[in-house]
Parts: C-alpha cells; structure tokens; sequence
C-alpha cells in the first residue's frame, strides 16, 4: 500500500518480479545509483533498496524489493510482494520462456486481488534488437488485455528506466490522495510453515 | 609426498605413543617427558570407543563381490593398471573401473573408523640431518628447504590455479569439459552430487548434464554395494581414492589423488552436503519422494560460486577441519563494545546476530540458549561472501543453518557495513525484515561512534599473531599452566633462530584450537612458506596430523612428533587445547617443545584479544 503522509508524501512498497536473468537487478540499479554492469550476479532472497522520486504534486519514497527470479525462491515470493502497492513484472525480450514466466507472475498478482496494485509489464533489454523474441506487439496486447501499463527498457543504455518509476509515481500519487490516504505500510507477512518448494516439474 | 605415504601398506597403526625406533634412547626421553609433563586425562579425549574392526570387500566387475581382502593392498590395482598402460597419472577413470578387470577395494564400515593413514609416533626420517649437524648443513638444507617444498606432481592444470588465492576467482571454471576431456581427467580432486535415481546434481568440474553418463556410473556403485546392506565409504583405485557420502535422496562423491585422508575427504562431502542444506533446507528430500527422477539442478540455480568457494575454502581454511571459528584480532574493549550492542539487539528478539570481517568473527550473540555450530559459521560465512549480490545493497533471505535446523529456514538480514565486515542477523520471522533494517541501523551508529569499524580495518591491515611476535622466555613467570617439556638443559638453548627461516627455532606457524571455546587462532605464515601452493602443503599435513590425532583407530595421541624432508610437525593435544605446529625440518626437537609451550603461554597471554570470551553461545 501506498502511505501518504504531510505535504503529500508517498511511502511505497514496490515489487520487482520475473524469472532470473531478466534484468529486474539491472533496472534497479540503473535507477537508485545510474550502474549498469554487464556481470551481475544472481540475486538472492531478495535486495532491498529505497529511492525518492519528486513530482510536482507529490513526493514519493520508494521501498524496493527486487526478488530473486531462481526458482527456490518462487514460492518465497508472497513474503515479499505482499502489501506492495506497486509491482514490475519484467521479461527479456530476447527470451520467450521469460514472457511466458511474466504471465504467470502477473496471474499470481491478479489473484491477490488488489484492486489498488499499480503494475506494470517490462519487456527489458530493449537494446539486443537483433535478439529479440517476443515481439512489443505481444507484450502490449497481453498487458493491455489484463490492464497493466507496458514498457520496454533497457537497463544498460538507460532506456525508459526512469519514465518506467516516474509513471509508477505519478500513478501513486495519483490514486493516494483519494483512495488510499493514511492507508499504514504493511510489511508482508507470510504465514510460518509455508511449504517451499515448487516440486512441479 | 611425505613420509606417512611412503610407508605403503606395511605401516602399522600404533595404538599407543611409540618409541623411535632407530633411536630408542633419545625419543624414549623425550616422549617420558612429554608424558610427565602433559596435564592430559585421556579418557576425555575424543573418540575414545573403539571402533569396529572395518571390513573391506574386493570388488570387480567380473567376480562381483568376493570375499574379504585388506583395505591396503592396493598394490594388486596398481600392477593391473600399470599393465594396461597409457594413462596418464592423475587420470580420474571411474567408469572404467566398472567395465573394465581393474580390481579395486571397497572398504566398508559401519563407523566412521577406517584410518587409511599411517602415522607413526616420533617419526624421523632416516635421511634428515641430525640436529648435532644443524648449523653445518645449513647450507644444504636451504636448498632442501625450498625445492622440497614444491608440490612435485601435483596437477599443473587444476589445482595450481586453485591454490592461489590472488588469482583464484569465484564460480564454475572449465564448463566446456565433460568427462570425456583429458583436461577433466587430470584434475585432482573432483565433488560430486547425484541424486539417487543417478541424476547429476553438482560438478565441480565440467557441465553437470553432460556428465550424465558418467553420474548414472557413480550411481550404479553406490547402489550395487547399497544392495548389499552397507553403505559405501571408500574405493582405492590406484592412486585415486573415491568416498561417499549417502543422505538420502542425494549421494556426494569425492575423487581424488591429493593423498588427504579419508576422514578429511569425508569431513569436506559432509560439509558440501551442508552448504546444500543452507540453500535448500533438508525439506528438498520431499521433492524425491514425490518424483525419484527429480531434477535438482534448477533449485541450485546461481550457486556454483558458492559450491567453489567453500571446496577452495578445503585447502587453505583450517575451520574446515577443525571444526572450531577464529576471530579477528582486537583489543578487549573493542570487541566488548562490539558484543555490547549486538546483545541488544538479540534481546529485541533477533536468534543471532553475527559480525564478521571476511571469514573472521568481530563479535556474536545469540539469542538465550541458542547455540551456533561452528560449521554453521562456516557455511554461513562462505554463503556470504561467495554471492556478490549481498554486496549490492542490504537484503532478506532465507537461510537454513544445518546444525541448528536443518528441516526450517531461518530469515537472514544481511549487510556490508565496510568492504570486508558484514552484519548477519538471523531470525525465525519472516516479517521481521524492517525490524532488523532498525536493529542494523542502530548497531551500525554504535560501532561507529565507537571506532570499532575502524578498529577492526586497522587490525585487517596488521594481520594476525606473527610468529616472529613470540615473546622470548616467560616460562620463569610461574605459571600454573601445564608445559611442554620442561627441561631446562636442552643443549644450545639459547634459541637459535635461524634467520630468513621463519621464527624462534625454525618455528613457521602455527594454530592453537581452544576446545572449550570452539575457537582456534592461527598464525600468519611466516618465510619460507611464502606461496599459496607452500601454505596448502603445510595446511594439508596439519590436516592429516588432524585426522591421525582424532582417528579412533590410531588415537587418541596427545602429542606428536613428525620429521620429514618438508617440516618437522608438532601437535599436542590436551584438554583444554590442542596446538599445531611447523617447523623447519631442520629444527631441533627439543628446542621445538619449548617454543610451543612459548605459543601456548603466549596465546594464552593475549586470549582475550584473539579470542571472543565469555558471550559465546556456543559452550553452555
Ligand atoms: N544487454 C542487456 N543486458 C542486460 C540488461 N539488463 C540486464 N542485463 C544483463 O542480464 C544479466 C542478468 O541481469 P540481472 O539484473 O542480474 O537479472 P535479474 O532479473 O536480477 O536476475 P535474478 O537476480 O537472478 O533474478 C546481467 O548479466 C546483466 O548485465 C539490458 O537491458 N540489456
Ligand atoms: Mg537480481
């Protein structure tokens, strides 16, 4: 959920999710400290990060929870994306089986049933062209089908990285004032003896 | 390599300190001595029980299982594979020890027993010089002294880049090797995980799918001797020894020709397995029990520089067979301080709050009656600074701690405070993230407030105890604690330090283990063991000595002697200690016995810098 506080200040919870590899790590970065590195290790559990935004009619503060895409920490993931007010299911556009994992990702979310939840679908490592493999086109029906906002990005020429926080901002900021004001930061909280292993194969 | 392999089949295994054979009068006065002043109860030694007499089993492919055979005799598997010709040493060639009439011995047993090493008491090599001919053979002995410590024959391609630590680099090196490779063949130390169904889990060479085959062989073993009621321990082929570990589901497999000894092999399968739990939790073996075929690999996804690290870890990190933590260096009060805030915050519900710089413990706490393995510190420790992703920001991640749970994750919060130090603190919670992000962000001010931070940079740069430190002679101060030797009429007492030879009487390093607090300290190296490849040598004989103290078979010692044309090694175990220590080989024995008592008194000196007292969650 997204908190506002004096003067119009945002505190929000956003989740990135998406299978490994994707660049979920990468964008953060690119965004809180402008770093972009071409071996980045594998993220574990999950990293915490915070970034403030300033718009014009509001300030907001964002608490990052990139997750880790391995599969261990899949069924893991609730503990971190729940009470988020903001979600980034991202996808390599070089890699089908990505944009297949983001879909499952954005049904998990929709099951939570949070009508409130800001999300958006990024397609990122917009800058391997010659790579591609699912199409802008397929990534713009499937989120306009399920009323997401869509992007592409790129976390290492910076591309759209910033549009990509400022929309989810101005979204926040746009929804807090009315809907969602004095709403308290939830931490996730996930029920103890959960089982953790996805044993599907 | 040195002595204890030389003695091939025939070696004994003495079951009590023995004489000096070729110099009864000398060694029988020295080991009176060593035995008159030891404060040592023996029975509270470890691995007192005798154990079972291990059965081995000659295994080949055409004759199956037949009959009882000694476990050293591997001179019959030497001989066949020298008729076939054309392998290069070194070779790993286990499928072919399956289809092909090379005989090898499975050693079975239903212990741990089963030294496959032959330590002998007092040993001196007959080609040593005698210390009456130190000072005149000194010339010589320099030119001993370091081409003898090269690791002749040791494999150039492997382990020569994994023994140096400058240049070793984290994660899966040589991916494009499969079994069929010569280059994968000549490696001298492989890991292995399979699961049950034979399915690859880990390499630490090559591709782990494409050693598909060659996994479904390893599993064919362990199966075929598993039919037979037993598990399998050990196989000798050759100069290559191959252990298993079976946990369930998952079977660990180590292959080597690095000499080590069966328990140390074992002891690093165990600690590989753990380092699985850490990630995984033990909960993994449901996966199997829903699908035998299960595929494990992609649960391990992104760990192989973890996997790496900690096997690096096998040669040049004592804790891995010492089974004891070692801290940084620090003066009493820093370290108070330290202890200080981190028992506030396992007051405000946290289980343990650990500081560390690199592998080095600052400061720990745990949480009331909560205790913490040693071997957990390790696995942990290596877990974190094996994944550069906890460098990146602070993160919450589930860990499980084996020796604590290994069925439950614990929620580990984890932060890099500077460079090299890192705050762990681990809780049940798995909601309790922003809790422990307030908890670190108040231990963060304390420390540096207190100038522990800087504190703890300044003693990085001075490194440890320097074996040149060793205080002269304070054994006249009336000590009550017991000493090594303490004959007062050593002839040249006046120690001789050999210059450019390490420390005080040829003394090199050296590593005290406190039994009671879990912990050890070891030395820095010192001239001549300069190179990672020297400090591996070194770390491998202190290994063997380890197992040859600690095995059932042969032990308890409390005292050791070993010469050989490499070192002389010292090891004296009590009740409260145990001390490793190495010599030039040159170095006079009863000189070397006063220098230990020097490093026992002066280590006890300066405990409560070298150690973490009192706190620790570890003893009661
Ligand atoms: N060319 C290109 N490479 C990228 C881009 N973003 C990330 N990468 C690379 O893709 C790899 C994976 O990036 P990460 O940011 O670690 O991916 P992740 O989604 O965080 O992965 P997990 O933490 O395992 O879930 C890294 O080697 C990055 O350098 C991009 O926009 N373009
Ligand atoms: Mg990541």
């Amino acid at each position: 959920m997204a908190r506002t506080g004096t003067n119009n200040n945002i505190q929000a919870k956003l989740v990135l999710l998406g299978d490994m590899g994707t660049g979920k790590t990468s964008i953060v970065l690119r965004f809180v400290k402008g770093q972009f590195f071409n071996y980045q290790e594998s993220t574990i559990g999950a990293a915490f990060f915070s970034q403030v935004i300033s718009l014009n009619e509001a300030t907001v503060k964002f608490d990052i929870w990139d997750t880790a895409g391995q599969e261990r920490y899949h069924s893991l993931a609730p503990m971190y994306y729940r009470g988020a007010a903001a979600a980034i299911v991202a996808y390599d556009i070089t890699s089908m089986d990505s944009f297949g994992r983001a879909k499952k990702w954005v049904q998990e979310l929709q099951r939570q049933g949070n009508p409130n939840l800001v999300m958006v679908l990024v397609g990122n490592k917009a800058d391997l062209e010659a790579k591609r493999k699912v199409d802008t086109k397929e990534g713009e029906s499937y989120a306009q089908e399920n009323g997401l906002y869509f992007l592409e990005t790129s976390a290492k020429t910076a591309q759209n990285v910033n549009e990509l926080f400022y929309e989810i901002a101005k979204r926040l900021a746009g929804a807090c004032p009315s809907q969602t004001a004095g709403i308290k930061l939830q931490n996730g909280s996930l029920g103890r003896g959960r089982s953790v292993f996805c044993c599907s194969v | 390599m040195d002595s204890a392999d030389d003695a091939g089949p025939n070696s004994v295994f003495p079951s009590s300190v023995q004489p000096d054979q070729q110099n009864p009068s000398v060694s029988e006065r020295i080991d009176d001595r060593l035995k008159r002043v030891s404060l040592v109860d023996t029975d509270a030694l470890p691995g007192d029980a005798p154990p079972p007499a291990p059965h081995a089993i000659d295994v080949d492919s055409h004759a199956g299982v037949n009959g009882v055979l000694d476990a050293r005799s591997g001179s019959e598997g030497n001989d066949k594979r020298e008729e076939d010709g054309g392998e290069a040493p070194g070779d790993v060639l286990l499928p072919q020890l399956v289809g092909a009439e090379h005989a090898f011995e499975v050693t079975r047993s239903s212990s741990d027993a089963g030294l496959r090493d032959n330590f002998e008491i007092e040993v001196e090599e007959p080609s040593s010089p005698s210390s009456s001919g130190y000072a005149g053979e000194r010339g010589s002995s320099n030119a001993t002294t370091s081409t003898g410590i090269e690791e002749v024959g040791e494999d150039e391609i492997v382990e020569a880049d994994a023994a140096d630590s400058s240049v070793w680099t984290p994660g899966k090196r040589h991916v494009d090797e499969d079994d069929g490779s010569i280059s994968w063949r000549k490696r001298k130390k492989h890991f292995f995980v399979l699961s049950h169904s034979g399915k690859p889990i880990y390499s630490r060479y090559g591709d782990e799918h494409r050693l598909a085959g060659f996994s479904a062989t390893l599993q064919a073993i362990i199966s075929f001797v598993q039919n037979g009621g037993d598990r399998v321990n050990f196989v000798r082929a050759g100069n290559h020894q191959v252990v298993f570990l079976v946990k369930g589901p998952i079977y660990l497999v180590c292959i080597s020709c690095t000499e080590e000894p069966y328990e140390a092999l074992k002891g690093q399968l165990e600690l590989l397995y753990g380092q699985m739990l850490l990630i995984l939790t033990r909960s993994v073996n449901r996966c199997f029990e829903r699908n035998p075929k299960f595929d494990m690999t992609p649960l391990l996804g992104g760990t192989d520089a973890v996997f790496s690290s900690l096997i690096h870890s096998f040669s040049w990190n004592p804790a891995t067979f010492l089974h004891a933590y070692t801290c940084l260096p620090l003066a009493y009060p820093t370290r108070q301080a330290a202890g200080a805030i981190l028992q506030d915050v396992a007051d405000s519900g946290v289980l343990f709050a650990i500081l560390m710089c690199r592998h080095k413990v600052i400061s720990l706490v745990g949480a009331q009656k909560s205790s913490l393995h040693p071997d957990d510190m390790l696995l942990l420790a290596n877990f974190v600074l094996s994944s550069e992703s906890f460098r990146t920001s602070e993160s919450f991640s589930p860990i499980c701690l084996p020796r604590y749970n290994p069925m439950a994750f614990l929620y580990a919060y984890v932060h890099y405070l500077d460079v090299d130090t890192y705050l762990v603190l681990l809780t049940t919670s798995s909601d309790s993230f922003y809790h422990l992000k307030d908890c670190r962000i108040r231990i963060e001010t304390v420390l540096l407030k207190s100038n522990v931070l800087s504190e703890v940079q300044k003693s990085v740069l001075d490194g440890g105890l320097h074996v040149d430190d060793l205080p002269v002679d304070s054994s006249t101060s009336g000590s009550l604690s017991p000493h090594l030797g303490q004959d007062r009429s050593i002839p040249g007492s006046p120690d001789r330090s050999l210059s450019g030879i390490g420390g005080p009487g040829g003394l090199w390093h050296f590593i005290y283990r406190s039994i009671y607090l879990d912990q050890y300290v070891s030395s820095d190296f010192s001239s001549p063991i300069n190179s990672p490849k020297q400090q591996k040598r070194l770390y491998r004989a202190y290994q063997k000595l380890y197992a040859s103290m600690h095995s059932r078979e042969t032990g308890p010692y409390k005292t050791q002697f070993r010469r050989d044309e490499n070192s002389v090694l010292l090891c004296w175990i009590t009740q409260d200690f145990e001390l490793y220590a190495a010599f030039d080989p040159l170095a006079d024995k009863a000189l070397a016995i006063k220098i230990c008592n020097r490093v026992c008194q002066w280590v006890r000196d300066i405990e409560n810098e070298i150690f973490l007292l009192g706190a620790s969650p570890f003893s009661w």
